[in-house]
């Protein structure tokens, strides 16, 4: 049996239905994302979890145990905020002891796990600050550590990076996922950010208006969309109709699907074996780091390819081009 | 340059007639004699040393301080948990409160007086009573606000979450997390009652009657007997002023550090 159970979860605000019927399923030692846009419902999902909100229906286990009516203090779940949410009047030490106080545990013990915790979280000579005193990625360590330290079966993590600069922002997805592996814990995190749902998760659940849109590894999420709504949130998918497609081939497509979509990445200027064929005309091209992203025109539809950012550019904007595209690249979407 | 000069003198101008009547009144309190000269014609405690001297003072001083201190502690122990419940649990009701909040500024003091008479005078109700809750809800505005903002402030809501997934239980982490993180503000909001009932005059003079003296109703007797005496007693009101002034702005120092969270 699964280790965190969700089993037809509803919740409704009024007659707004915020979650409809959600049923998840999450292995010990998983990092899992809940990946969607604001307001999909990942963060309700995630307080029903801690048990801070009340689902209108349906059932949280962790560990094959009922969460129904267990508070949130006994669940053995901890939590870090997007805001951080330290306590103010207390140091980093203090922040970081708190849980093992409410456990009554005895001072030198506490002392000892708190040091580790803070050599977890690069934070050891920070212990006598405040909060106030350090910097936003510091302070989400501080929160992490908190966290963390009362070894929770499951650890939640609501938009925690989201508030942080990009580097910053990188380099604690590294040790979130670094940390994750080396305690081995089950980490829920819930992101919009898709980079950072494909760099850090074992498995993605993509969210759209309270439903789950598809589940999966993060490679299958990647190459495989199954609807329009997760090709383009998760990858800038070109997304085109049949008509649309078999125009630019010039090919029948099989199958009974409606929607095709095709990674930018997989469009290429050299030909493969079997691959599909159509013509195009560079119009512009947007320069984001290591990738060049080129919007090409063929009639009155326009779709995007992205090449790696080479020394020597090679298009020219306003020439004509035979594009490719491997068969396989091609994702029937639902 | 000109310009800049114009503006220096008349914000000297501003600053002379702002407080060259406090620095007067609080010279007035030390002078030995002070009628027909610029300047005090000698320096004395002995206005001070009388007023403190003075039973009838000292008796004033303690209603004040009693009614005031009454009314904000009667406040915090019963508006301050329903101003916590509402803003964290039922944030659809806030808008009764500041419906409240504006009509404590509403009703002018006359008005109030007037109805708090015709309503309790004749059910027995002791006057001293009824000016002591019309206090409580007179307050309400500092004591909302303070208690808002600091609850805003801290996300105390997350606070609270952070706290019970820690391990703590709901009175737990309201007293050793949410009430130590929010108190700055709240007792901010306390010393600013406090300060505005301690000089308030008109309620409890239409209301109790003069015979109920207070700082105020001593002040205002003693400005017909002796002008050294009256100010006396604005220098050491003035003193217990700024001694509060200094205290609230030092924690909302405080809470602004929590603020940055």
């Amino acid at each position: 049996m699964s280790y965190v159970v969700i089993e037809g979860l509803h919740k409704t605000y009024g007659t707004n239905a915020v979650l409809a019927n959600i049923d998840m399923t999450i292995e010990e030692g998983e990092f899992v994302t809940l990946l969607g846009p604001s307001g999909c419902g990942k963060s309700t999902i995630l307080r029903i979890i801690a048990g801070l909100t009340d689902p209108t229906s349906g059932v949280v286990k962790i560990e094959g145990k009922n969460m129904s009516n267990i508070q949130p203090k006994n669940r053995e779940v901890g939590m870090v905020f997007q805001s951080y949410a330290l306590f103010p009047n207390m140091t980093v030490k203090e922040n970081v002891a708190f849980g093992l106080k409410m456990k009554k545990m005895n001072e030198s013990e506490i002392e000892q796990k708190v040091k580790d915790a803070l050599a977890i979280v690069h934070l050891s000579d920070k212990e006598h600050a405040f909060p106030h005193e350090l910097s936003g990625g510091q302070q989400q360590r501080v929160a992490l550590a908190r966290a963390l330290i009362v070894r929770p079966k499951v650890l939640l993590l609501d938009e925690p990076l989201s508030a942080l600069d990009a580097q910053i922002r990188k380099k604690l997805q590294a040790d979130l996922r670094s940390i994750q592996t080396e305690l081995g814990m089950t980490m829920v995190l819930v992101t919009h950010d898709q980079e950072e749902a494909m760099a850090v998760s074992d498995k993605i659940f993509v969210m759209n208006k309270g439903i789950i849109a598809q589940e999966g590894t993060p490679t299958e999420i990647y190459t495989k969309p199954e609807s329009e709504f997760v090709a383009n949130f998760i990858g800038h998918y070109n997304v085109f109709t049949r008509e649309e497609l078999e125009q630019m081939i010039g090919k029948k497509l099989s199958g009974e699907r409606e929607k095709f979509a095709i990674r930018p990445e997989a469009i290429h200027l050299k030909a493969s074996e079997g691959d599909y064929r159509f013509k195009g005309t560079a119009k512009e091209a947007m320069m984001s780091g290591n990738v060049i992203r080129t919007v090409f025109q063929v009639g009155d539809r326009s779709f995007a390819v992205e090449q790696l950012h080479e020394r020597q550019a090679s298009l020219v904007l306003g020439n004509a081009y035979e594009c490719y595209v491997s068969q396989e690249d091609v994702v029937a979407l639902l | 340059m000109k310009k800049k000069g114009f503006v220096d003198l008349f914000f000297v101008f501003l600053l002379l007639y702002l407080f060259l009547p406090i620095l007067a009144t609080m010279f007035y309190a030390f002078a030995t004699n002070w009628n027909k000269t610029v300047l005090p014609e000698g320096l004395t405690f002995k206005w001070i040393a009388t007023l403190f001297q003075d039973s009838r003072f000292i008796e004033a001083f303690g209603r004040s301080v009693l009614l005031s201190g009454g009314a904000v502690l009667l406040a915090l122990l019963f508006i301050v948990p329903a101003i916590f419940v509402i803003v964290l649990y039922f944030p659809k009701y806030e808008k009764w409160i500041q419906a409240a909040v504006v009509m404590v500024y509403a009703f002018p003091g006359v008005i109030l007086a007037v109805g708090l008479i015709r309503a309790y005078a004749h059910i027995g109700v002791p006057m001293i009573a009824a000016v002591l809750g019309a206090y409580v809800i007179s307050i309400l505005p500092y004591i909302y606000q303070g208690t808002r903002n600091s609850l805003r402030n801290v996300n105390a809501r997350q606070l609270l979450d952070a706290a019970e997934l820690s391990g703590a239980s709901k009175a737990q982490a309201f007293s050793k997390v949410l009430l130590p993180a929010v108190y700055p503000g709240l007792f901010a909001g306390a010393l600013l009652s406090f300060s505005v009932l301690f000089g308030e005059f008109v309620l409890i003079n239409l209301v109790v009657g003069s015979r109920f003296e207070t700082v105020q109703i001593y002040l205002m007797k003693k400005l017909s007997t002796s002008g050294h005496i009256a100010s006396s007693v604005v220098f050491v009101y003035l003193v217990l002023m700024g001694i509060l002034t200094f205290i609230i702005s030092m924690l909302t120092k405080r809470s602004k550090g929590a603020q940055k969270v």
